[in-house]
Parts: C-alpha cells; sequence; structure tokens
C-alpha cells in the first residue's frame, strides 16, 4: 500500500494579516505553518501505517519557498519519503494550480491512497482535495475521517451536519479530504527533525507551472466593522460586570 | 589447638567465598557503570572530602528528621566502631594472646549496647511510628538487615562472654581485657553458675559467638551488595562524586546527540551508581509534590524500579541489548509517573545521599517525547514555543504589549545601552493576571532612577522548561535566538523577575558560552533600597514568604527576598516547609501545562493550607509570576479571597514606595 | 447565457435551507444577468420538492443510486448535466456535499471555482463574489466568469426564498458508481447527553479553553446560568467534549436566545451553526478574531479569568 499524503504551508493565523497597499497580502511579512488540516492527514496516514503493518507513507509538497521544513518534520514523524515537486512556482501559488501540479505528479506515480487536509485557510478554492481528485478522476470524498484499509479497499467515516455520518467503501487509488486524524498529531522533537534533516533527503520532482482557470482576486481587505460587536474595555471584573448588566437586561437572568 | 586451626580454616573459607561474591557483584555493577555516558565528578577533591565528612561522619541531611537521624547514627557508628572487634576477634584467633587492650575492648561493648538501642529504635520506626515514606520499600530486607546486625552484636556478646574460658583451657593465653568486654563479662557470670567453663561448653560457645559474628559479618559482605544495604559502601563514593556544579544545571554540557535515556547506557554512570545507592528511606517521597497530591510518582520508586530492571537484565546477561525487556521510559517507569514530575528538586534536596533524580526523570521524558508520547497540553505548549517563543501561543510582537499605558518609555535594550537589562520573561509579559504586575516593576524602576531595558519582540523563552520536558533541542533554538538578542543590547548587568528564566540564563545558558552575572529581582531591589534609591514606608503586616523552587531551592535565593520583604516592614512568618526545603505549587517542569488527571489535591491548594495554619497571617507573599498564577487560582477556588492575599513582593514595595494605594486595608483574620 | 444551475440538497423530502437561500441568491444574480435558474435534485423525493421550488426550471436526478447521498454517484451525475446544460454559473452550499462535488466538478470541467462565498452581486455585469479566507479574518472580492464557474456558499449567508415557483421538473437518472460504496449511514446517538439545540442559552468554549482541566470553569459559569455547556470543533477533536456538544458545520445548528462564546476565534464553519442566536457575547483575548463580526458584544479578555468572576457574579444574583 503507498500513501501519498499532500502538504501545504499556510500563514499562521497567531500573527496579524498585513495588507499592501493594493489590497494583496504582505507574503514576507508572514510566518507559515503546515496548514493544520494536513497535519491532520499526515497523522491518520501514519495511523494508517501503524495499523497495517507496511504501508509506506510519502509526504508531497510543491516547493512555493521554504518547504523543506515541513517535509523533513513528516519524515521525522514517520513518513518513509518525502517528495519536492519543484519548478517555477512563488509563494502565492493559487491552490487551483497547485492542485494541476499535485495531479501531474500523482497521475504516474503509482500511489494507492492520497490523503491532504480537507481544506486550507489561505484561498478562495482551497479545497485542494476535490481539485486533486478532478484532475485524476479518482473516486474521493472530503470532510472524512477514520481510514482504514482492508482488503484494496479503503474505508472512512463521512461527516455532514447535525452530527450525522456515513460509513464510506471506496476502490483504490482513492482520495480523501481528511478533517481530523483519530488521535492529536503527533509531537515530533526537534533534534529528531534536525538529526533526519541530516540522514534523509528529499527527493525532488521536475513540475511545470500549468494554465488553469482562474476567478481573478480584486482585492483583499479586513471584514468592516458593519455588523461589529459593541467592544467592552476593561479587566476582567468590568467585563463581567457589563456581561451580567446585558444579561439582567434581557432577562436571561434566573431569580 | 585443633578448635583455633578449624577456625581459622572456616574463617578463610568465608572471607575467600564472601569477597568472590561480592566482587562479583561489584565488577557486574561497575561494567555497567563503564558503559553509561562520562561525565566529571572527580574535581574539587578538597570539597568533595569536606562533603563526605558534612554528610557521613556528621550525617547533616540525615538529622533533618530527627529521630530517624538518630538511630541512623547509632548504627552508622556502630559499624564503624566495631571493626575493632573484628580486628580483635580475628586477632585473638590468628595470633595468640592478641588483644586490642581495655580501652579499646571496653569502646566495643559500649557501642554494642549503642547499636542495640539503635535496632531497637529503627524497629520501632518501622512497626510503631511506620512513617508514609516507607511505602513500597522493601521491608522485608529492612528488617533482615536489622536482625543480621542483632546477630552481630550478639555474637560479638556470646564469643567475649567464653573467651575468658577459652583463653585459659584451651589456648593458654592470658585474657587481660576480659573485664573490659563488660557484656560479655556479665554473661560469664551466668556461664559460671551455670558451669558451662569446660573447655568443651567454651569451645563451642566461643564459636557458636564467633560464627554470629564473624560469620554473619562476611555473609553480609556477600550479600550486601544485593540489598539496599550496599550503601553501606557505595554511599560514601556517591557522596564523594555528587555534583558541585550550579544545582540548577540540568545538562552540564551540550549533549552529542540528545538526552534521551533509552537503555543504561544512556545514564552518566553517576546515576548508575545512584541506583545501588539508594536506602528505600523513602525522604524524597515524603517531599514530593506530585505524590502528595495523589499523582501515581514517587521519586524512590522510579529509582527502585529502575534498579530491579537494571538487576534484571544483569542477571540475563545482556542488560544493553535487552530487546524483549520492556522500555525504561514508558514501560519500567510508567509515563503518568514522569509526566507528574514538577521538577521541583524537592527530592534531591532530601536524600541523604545526594542522589539525583530529576535528570534521570527528564532523560526518561525525553525518550517518551521522541516517540511523540507527551501530553497534549505540554505539546501544545511546546509548539507554541517553537512557533512563537512563548507557551501562551501570542505573537511575539504582543511580548511588550505589557508596557502600554505607562507613563514613560522603556528602552529597547537591543538599539541603546543600558544600564539594567529586564528579561522579562513569558508569564510576566503575556499572562494578563501577571501584567499589572509587570508595569509595577517597571514603575518601581523608573521611580528609583534605574536606566534599564528589555529586549522587546527579540526576547523569548528562556527554554527553561522545554529543557525540563525533555526537549533539549527546543531548548537550544531558545537559547540561540536570546542569546542573538543579547548578543546586541549593552548592559552592564541583567536581571529578571521570572525564576525559572534566572535559572536558566544563569546556569543553562553557561555550556552555550554565556556568562554575565544573572540576578532576581528581589536581590536588584534589595540592592536599591540599601542604596536609598527606594524609600519605605513600613507597612506593619505579618505575611508569610513561598519560596519558588527555581529561586530558593535550584538557586540558593532565599536570604535576598526576605530581607526585601523585611525591608518593607513586614513581620514574616515562616511556614514549616521554607528556604531550600520549599514546597513546589506545581507549576515546574511544564506541568503548569499538563493535564490534571489523578490530582487529588493540588500541591498549591496544600501549600495554602500550609500558609493558614499560620497565626494571624493575611498575606502570602510570592516571588515568580507562575506563583501569582497558581495561589491565586488556589485561594479563589478554596473561597479564601476574605482570609489569605497572595501578593508579590513587587507589591510590597509598590504600597511601600507609594507607588500603590493600599486597596484593603485590613483583611479579616482573627 | 446559460442558466444558474443551483445544486439543492433535501432534508426530510423538503428543500433545505440552505439550498432555498442558494435559490433566492441565484434569482436575483439571474435577473441581473438576463438569465433563468435551474435547480437540480436527488431522490425519489426532489421531483415533489423542486415542483414548488423559486426556479425556471427544475431537474430530479432519480435511481436507487440516487437515494442517498453518494460521492461519485452524485459527481458523475452532475458532471453529465452540466455538460447539457452549459450553465454560467453553479451554485451549491459550503456543506459537505458543495465540499465533496465543487472543487472537483471545477476540475473536471476546467471551470474556475469560488469557495466559502458570503456575498455575490452584479456590478457593472460582472458577477463579483466575496469570499471569507483565513478562517474569515480576511475578504476576498472574486470576480467570476460566467463561464460555469463553480461557486460553494457558506450557509447562512442570504435569506431563504420567501416565494416559490412552478417550474417544469425534468428528469434523469443517476448511474450507479460500485468504486465508491455506502455502507451505512450513521444518526447521531440520541439521548445520553442534552440536547445543545433545546437550551435557552448556551455557554460555548473553543481552543481558548486551553484544556479539558479548564471545563469546569465553563461548567460552573453554566450552572450559574442555567446554561448548557457547547463548543466549537477543536474542543471535540481533543477529546474534552462529546460531539453531541459541538456547533458549527459538522455539529449542531443553534439559535439560542443567549450564546457566549468564550474563547473561540468564529471560523466560518462555527459561525455556520451560531450565527442566528437572539444575543451572542463574545470574549476572546485576540481582539481581531471573526467572532467579533458576528457577536453582539464583545471583550478582549482572558476568559479563564472572566469566567470564575462572572460565575461568582450571577451566582450572587441568583442567590
Amino acid at each position: 500500500m503507498k500513501i501519498a499524503v499532500l502538504m501545504k504551508d499556510v500563514p499562521d493565523l497567531v500573527e496579524d494579516l498585513e495588507l499592501t497597499d493594493e489590497g494583496q497580502l504582505a507574503v514576507d511579512e508572514l510566518s507559515f505553518i503546515p496548514s493544520e488540516w494536513d497535519d491532520q492527514a499526515l497523522e491518520e496516514a501514519l495511523l494508517v501505517k501503524d495499523e497495517m503493518g507496511q504501508a509506506e507513507v510519502t509526504a508531497v509538497a510543491v516547493d512555493t519557498g521554504d518547504v523543506d521544513s515541513m517535509l523533513y518534520t513528516a519524515l521525522a514523524k514517520g513518513a518513509d519519503r518525502a517528495v519536492k515537486i519543484v519548478g517555477e512556482f512563488g509563494r502565492d501559488l493559487p491552490n487551483r494550480a497547485r492542485s494541476a501540479v499535485l495531479a501531474e505528479y500523482l497521475k504516474t506515480a503509482g500511489y494507492d491512497l492520497i490523503l491532504t487536509g480537507v481544506q486550507a485557510i489561505d484561498d478562495v478554492d482551497g479545497q485542494v482535495a476535490g481539485l486533486v481528485a478532478g484532475h485524476l478522476d479518482v473516486p474521493h470524498a472530503s470532510v472524512v475521517r477514520e481510514v482504514a484499509v482492508a482488503g484494496g479497499h479503503v474505508r472512512c467515516l463521512q461527516e455532514y451536519s447535525a452530527g450525522r455520518m456515513a460509513e464510506l467503501r471506496l476502490a483504490t487509488p482513492a482520495l480523501l479530504g481528511i478533517q481530523a486524524a483519530r488521535k492529536p498529531p503527533r509531537y515530533v522533537t526537534i533534534a529528531k527533525v534536525r538529526q533526519v534533516t541530516k540522514s534523509a533527503s528529499l527527493e525532488e520532482v521536475e513540475g511545470e507551472l500549468p494554465e488553469v482557470p482562474t476567478a481573478a482576486v480584486r482585492r483583499l481587505f479586513k471584514p468592516q466593522a458593519a455588523g461589529r460587536a459593541v467592544m467592552w474595555e476593561g479587566d476582567p471584573e468590568a467585563v463581567a460586570e457589563q456581561i451580567v448588566a446585558l444579561l439582567d437586561d434581557r432577562k436571561l437572568i434566573r431569580s | 589447638m585443633v578448635l583455633r586451626t578449624v577456625l581459622e580454616a572456616l574463617t578463610a573459607v568465608m572471607l575467600l567465598s564472601s569477597l568472590a561474591l561480592f566482587g562479583r557483584r561489584v565488577r557486574a555493577i561497575a561494567g555497567v557503570m563503564k558503559k553509561a555516558r562520562p561525565i566529571v565528578r572527580t574535581d574539587r577533591v578538597g570539597e568533595r572530602l569536606a562533603s563526605v565528612v558534612e554528610h557521613v561522619l556528621l550525617h547533616r541531611r540525615m538529622f533533618r528528621i530527627t529521630f530517624s537521624g538518630i538511630l541512623h547514627f547509632f548504627i552508622f557508628s556502630g559499624f564503624v566502631v566495631l571493626l575493632i572487634d573484628i580486628v580483635e576477634t580475628i586477632g585473638e584467633v590468628f595470633i595468640p594472646g592478641f588483644t586490642v587492650g581495655p580501652v579499646l575492648a571496653t569502646i566495643v561493648d559500649v557501642w554494642d549496647v549503642v547499636v542495640l538501642v539503635g535496632i531497637a529504635m529503627a524497629v520501632y520506626n518501622r512497626v510503631v511510628i511506620k512513617p508514609e515514606r516507607f511505602a513500597g520499600s522493601d521491608e522485608k530486607d529492612a528488617f533482615l538487615i536489622l536482625g543480621l546486625i542483632t546477630a552481630i552484636v550478639s555474637g560479638i556478646i556470646v564469643h567475649d562472654s567464653f573467651y575468658p574460658f577459652l583463653a585459659r583451657e584451651v589456648f593458654h593465653v592470658p585474657d587481660p581485657v576480659a573485664r573490659a568486654h563488660f557484656l560479655g563479662w556479665g554473661l560469664s557470670r551466668l556461664w559460671i553458675a551455670l558451669g558451662w567453663t569446660s573447655p568443651v561448653a567454651a569451645g563451642a560457645g566461643y564459636t557458636l559467638g564467633y560464627l554470629l559474628d564473624i560469620g554473619v559479618v562476611f555473609g553480609f559482605l556477600a550479600y550486601l551488595p544485593y540489598s539496599k544495604h550496599f550503601h553501606i559502601f557505595s554511599a560514601v563514593p556517591n557522596i564523594f562524586v555528587r555534583n558541585l556544579r550550579p544545582l540548577g544545571e540540568l545538562v552540564p554540557k551540550v549533549p552529542e546527540e540528545s538526552i534521551a535515556v533509552r537503555s543504561f547506557q544512556d545514564f552518566h554512570w553517576k546515576d548508575i551508581l545512584d541506583l545501588y545507592t539508594c536506602t528505600e528511606c523513602g525522604r524524597c517521597q515524603a517531599v514530593c509534590p506530585a505524590h502528595a497530591a495523589g499523582q501515581p510518582l514517587s521519586p524512590k520508586m522510579v529509582i527502585l524500579k529502575l534498579r530491579d530492571a537494571l538487576n534484571e537484565r544483569i542477571a540475563a546477561g545482556g542488560w544493553q541489548e535487552a530487546p524483549a525487556a520492556p522500555a525504561l521510559a514508558g514501560g519500567v517507569v510508567s509515563p503518568e509517573e514522569l509526566w507528574a514530575c514538577t521538577t521541583c528538586g524537592a527530592c534531591q534536596e532530601a536524600c541523604p545521599v545526594f542522589i539525583e533524580h530529576v535528570p534521570k526523570i527528564v532523560g526518561l521524558r525525553s525518550a517518551l517525547l521522541e516517540d511523540g508520547e507527551v501530553d497534549a497540553g505540554a505539546q501544545k505548549a511546546l509548539v507554541a514555543f517553537d512557533r512563537q517563543g512563548n507557551s501562551f501561543g501570542q505573537p511575539a510582537r504582543k511580548r511588550p504589549q505589557w508596557a502600554k499605558g505607562l507613563d514613560f518609555p522603556i528602552k529597547d535594550a537591543r538599539k541603546e545601552p543600558v544600564d539594567w537589562l529586564w528579561f522579562v520573561g513569558d508569564f510576566a509579559a503575556y499572562d494578563p493576571r501577571v501584567q499589572d504586575l509587570t508595569r509595577l516593576v517597571a514603575q518601581l524602576l523608573h521611580l528609583a532612577g534605574v536606566d534599564f531595558g528589555i529586549l522587546y519582540e527579540g526576547e523569548v523563552n528562556s527554554g527553561n522548561d522545554a529543557l525540563r520536558i525533555g526537549e533539549y533541542g527546543l531548548f537550544e533554538n531558545l537559547a540561540a535566538k536570546n542569546l542573538q538578542a543579547l548578543e546586541k543590547a549593552q548592559y552592564n548587568r541583567i536581571f529578571t523577575t521570572d525564576p525559572h528564566s534566572l535559572n536558566a540564563l544563569k546556569n543553562e545558558y553557561r555550556k552555550l558560552g554565556f556568562e554575565s552575572k544573572v540576578m532576581h529581582y528581589t536581590e536588584a531591589f534589595g540592592e536599591l533600597v540599601a542604596q536609598g534609591r527606594l524609600t519605605l514606608a513600613p507597612l506593619r503586616l505579618r505575611a508569610t514568604y513561598h519560596d519558588p523552587c527555581y529561586l530558593g531551592r535550584w538557586n540558593r535565593i532565599t536570604e535576598a527576598p526576605r530581607a526585601l520583604i523585611r525591608r518593607t516592614g513586614v513581620d514574616l512568618i515562616e511556614m514549616p516547609r521554607h528556604g531550600t526545603q520549599s514546597f513546589c505549587c506545581g507549576a515546574g517542569g511544564g506541568r503548569i501545562w499538563m493535564e490534571e488527571a489523578g490530582m487529588e489535591e493540588r500541591p498549591a491548594n496544600q501549600r495554602i493550607k500550609e500558609a493558614l495554619a499560620l497565626p494571624d497571617v493575611a498575606y502570602f507573599v510570592v516571588a515568580c509570576p507562575k506563583d501569582v498564577s497558581m495561589f491565586s487560582a488556589s485561594v479563589t477556588a478554596m473561597g479564601l479571597e476574605e482570609r489569605l492575599k497572595v501578593v508579590d513582593v513587587a507589591e510590597l514595595l509598590g504600597v511601600a514606595t507609594g507607588l500603590l494605594q493600599v486597596r484593603e486595608v485590613q483583611l479579616a483574620t482573627s | 447565457m446559460g442558466p444558474i444551475v443551483v445544486v439543492t440538497e433535501l432534508e426530510a423530502g423538503r428543500v433545505a435551507d440552505a439550498s432555498q437561500e442558494l435559490l433566492t441568491k441565484s434569482r436575483e444574480v439571474a435577473d441581473a444577468l438576463g438569465t433563468t435558474v435551474t435547480a437540480v435534485g436527488f431522490g425519489g423525493q426532489a421531483a415533489s420538492a423542486l415542483a414548488g421550488a423559486a426556479a425556471d426550471a427544475a431537474i430530479a436526478v432519480t435511481g436507487s443510486a440516487a437515494e442517498v447521498y453518494s460521492p461519485r454517484v452524485y459527481e458523475r451525475a452532475l458532471a453529465s448535466l452540466l455538460k447539457e446544460q452549459a450553465p454560467s454559473l453553479v451554485m451549491l452550499s459550503n456543506t459537505t456535499l458543495g465540499m465533496d462535488l465543487g472543487a472537483a466538478l471545477a476540475s473536471f470541467s476546467g471551470q474556475p471555482m469560488v469557495g466559502y462565498c458570503t456575498g455575490l452581486s452584479v456590478q457593472d455585469g460582472q458577477v463579483v463574489a466575496l469570499s471569507q479566507i483565513y478562517g474569515g479574518k480576511l475578504l476576498a472580492e472574486v470576480e467570476v466568469p460566467v463561464t460555469g464557474s463553480i461557486i460553494t456558499a457558506i450557509p447562512g449567508s442570504w435569506p431563504a426564498a420567501s416565494a416559490g415557483g412552478s417550474p417544469a421538473v425534468a428528469a434523469a437518472v443517476a448511474e450507479p458508481a460500485p468504486e465508491v460504496e455506502l455502507l451505512q449511514v450513521i444518526m447521531p446517538e440520541s439521548g445520553g447527553d442534552v440536547d445543545i439545540t433545546r437550551s435557552d442559552i448556551l455557554v460555548s468554549v473553543g481552543r481558548g479553553i486551553q484544556g479539558p482541566e479548564n471545563l469546569e470553569l465553563a461548567d460552573e459559569l453554566a450552572a450559574s446560568l442555567g446554561a448548557v455547556v457547547s463548543c466549537s470543533r477543536p474542543v471535540v477533536d481533543a477529546g474534552w467534549l462529546p460531539r453531541s456538544r459541538q456547533v458549527g458545520k459538522s455539529g449542531q445548528t443553534v439559535k439560542p436566545r443567549a450564546y457566549l462564546a468564550m474563547g473561540i476565534s468564529g471560523a466560518p464553519e462555527h459561525l455556520q451553526g451560531m450565527k442566528d442566536a437572539e444575543l451572542i457575547i463574545a470574549v476572546n483575548s485576540d481582539e481581531s478574531a471573526p467572532i467579533f463580526e458576528v457577536a453582539h458584544f464583545g471583550a478582549a479578555v482572558d476568559i479563564l479569568e472572566l469566567m470564575p468572576v462572572l460565575a461568582e457574579k450571577l451566582q450572587g444574583r441568583a442567590g
């Protein structure tokens, strides 16, 4: 069983997102972290591998700048291989193009199961799972968890609203958009990543920037204070007073 | 003369076989120590010898528990003094007419009594007092050993009581010390009354006493290295090779690969010696905050489990590999035990033979961490340290935001020279509950006219906790970032409000080449007050002071905060556990982020109860931002806000200088 | 210009609220563009459900394979429908179904895609969408070509259709797709835990709760208000609260009289489940958190500090 995990890094939302005067994201100001759903996908892949005993997990990323540490981290966590698709790709590579690049590589790479995060925060079409699946024309499902492999098939749970779920069985090769792994993503020590960085190497695959249909983004902007909350100032004591007064006013306090 | 020959032969056989057994065991242990990681512990010989005198001959730590200290001193001194008897007894068998003289002979009998009193006290301690610290120790072994010692002492009296007859009737030598052995002399009166003075009776009686004494001594020698009483031999060297480097330095030099302990070879050789020095006295267990909180950790059991596992592996022949054996981290010692440790160091402080528990626990934690087994909360903190440089997961640029609202600017020490550089620390900078205090410290410095600055967003967490969670690599990264910022800064001295940062800067950064003198703010403010740069109006209140582990115990800074508190006019009442014997709040070693599963009573709550028992004490003074968080939470949770108020030393200074208005004039205490 | 195709979802035999919203918005855009709206539905009940839909035409995709959602079957059926219809726009909800089908159809058909859409308008003949990105921290203004672009919209972005219609319902048949097999549908466990949709007041906690040991603070606060504790997704994923407590896209949709969001940043998936609450009070130490966009009142303080103080004050009131 060959499993690929498609990974990407996204801006760390802990930091404020600064916009340029042209309404574009000031990419250089940002720090990047692995997309949290991709991290979940990697964890689920590693758990599937643990369960099966013999599966090969490959972390795959398009080289949009500094993805090496993300891939080495994946190796340190237990991935068997790491593939970096290199080419003329910038930090602002749209997901649509990214998906096409990934699909081009995946077409011939012979994976049985491809996992990736259900979405990424950084684009209007951040749903890489569906986009890649469309290119590959393979069975796929998004918003899934609890992946298991048996008898050449892949089983998983797909989540709907209000807690409803379905259990699906997909023929391989299949592609899944992971919502959450069964367990929180594992920790990997800095020393281990350093050691892997020294001892392992990333496999580089050439990729080409494809022509893809796009919807032009005119500008980005921070949501304006149209419906913005009335903000209370002061210390927690003062805020608590305000809340009590408001709830009292709305007759929401039991007496 | 047959008897003499028989006794000589017997002695020789016993001596050789017990030495062989003893030697075999010691060789096995030494073999493990040889393969273990190196560490320098034989420098500073003078200091080491002095420490042996202090802790072996004078029993300094032993006497912290008076009853146990006395009984142990009795038995211990017996072991030394009764060597005279061994010389005398073997001497009189091998050299006709040998004697140690009446003075030494009398001393032997005096110490027979001393040892017997010690044994009686030990039995009373184990049977009647039954301290909790013995829970988990090998009681059978303890009684066996006490029995053997009783046998030796009895043997001495018995062979001394028959020797006068034997000397006269069989050996035909004088016995000038017969009366000096007053116990044996007394007993010999009984033999005369019973008529057991014939050569045969004397020979039989003497042989029995000889075997009870010398036979058991040799038996003891052979058995010792297999029992906890090996400490008779290992305690002296273990105390000699104790850690003389700064106490707070967990890792003495940059490790070649990792600090993780997966096999016994990954320990330092001193760690191995530690395992065979433990006497199972449980003093570590008695002071452990995790144990007191009902968590599964006992430092004693960690040592015993490791020792037993090593013994099994030595017995099985392949201790180096042991592929089928359970992992040390997570198997021999469970993850729950390892993660429960607050790294407060109370165990090491209590250990009479200087066993170092914390480095072992951290090494084992590191192995768990490498396998990805870590508490979710701790993992979150580690990831936040790595990404944002602080445990709060807040952006680096928000670090100096606490300073907003001050009516004076704070210098950026990276851009302009300052006299005092303030390493603020995470909690002081980010925790909204502590930020008021941080501003107050700035105001106090300003008031005293100190030219000070901070590193702004150039500062990251010191790495003290990351290291103690077992993440050396992360510690190194954090330290490198701080050192880079410190490199750029120009300052005359550096101080910090956070004991955990203090410990890292002062002790852990040395191996990375950082040698500046680092002060705690209580030391620094003490100077300001002494120089008259801060004028204090006396507060006239009664308070107790809690020593933070990383200030008092690990860095021996206990007097500076007390002196400063007294200067503010506070009547300081000590809790029973104070100074280097302080009781941890439960937050250290990364515990502050971890789940409290299995916690019956939080250490912080227990500590608050300890303070409540003091008469008329309404203020609980702390000198650590984490303590402010921990103890305020406890006081609130226990509903004691009206009874006890948690205040930082800085707040006392704030009120005494008039910077702060007293909000509560008098708390209802009586 | 081709029609706007709206892929509807049914709930209990009716067109779901989220799909009704799509129909409303599509009608408005279609009018501005001078085109029509075609509603597509799946399953045996689709024909009757769509008969009264606010659309100009409707297509009911039937067949045993179409009864219950199956990604591959629906995707195949829609792909061939879209080929026939040559639509100007395709509208889906940003639900599981929309996330499955939207992106895949876009790359199948070589069309642009705009996800997380919360606004759609026609400006000078150009269709412009607003899309929430970066967890709702930024909005993107996107020019959408009317070549058949795929839009997935966040439910609750627009009002549901008030007026219906009477479109002619055409039929299509879905082919089975054995490569994706639906083994079973699992309904949420009922009973056992409380029903968060029935509580008047919810104290809802998010990542800001930091650890399970702090949940007692939320419990105490809830007790002092006669409220129930609910949460956002990360709290469930961490295993700190059961799934039945989850508010949001994959959890429950709630409309309590008061919703106290404690330490919830307000990802679009969460907002979807609670933004219709009568009164929303949000507390989060990050003052730029998107939750403050939907909250009526807010404060940027530490919830761990606030909750005990608030609980105490409320207890004082109740006592």
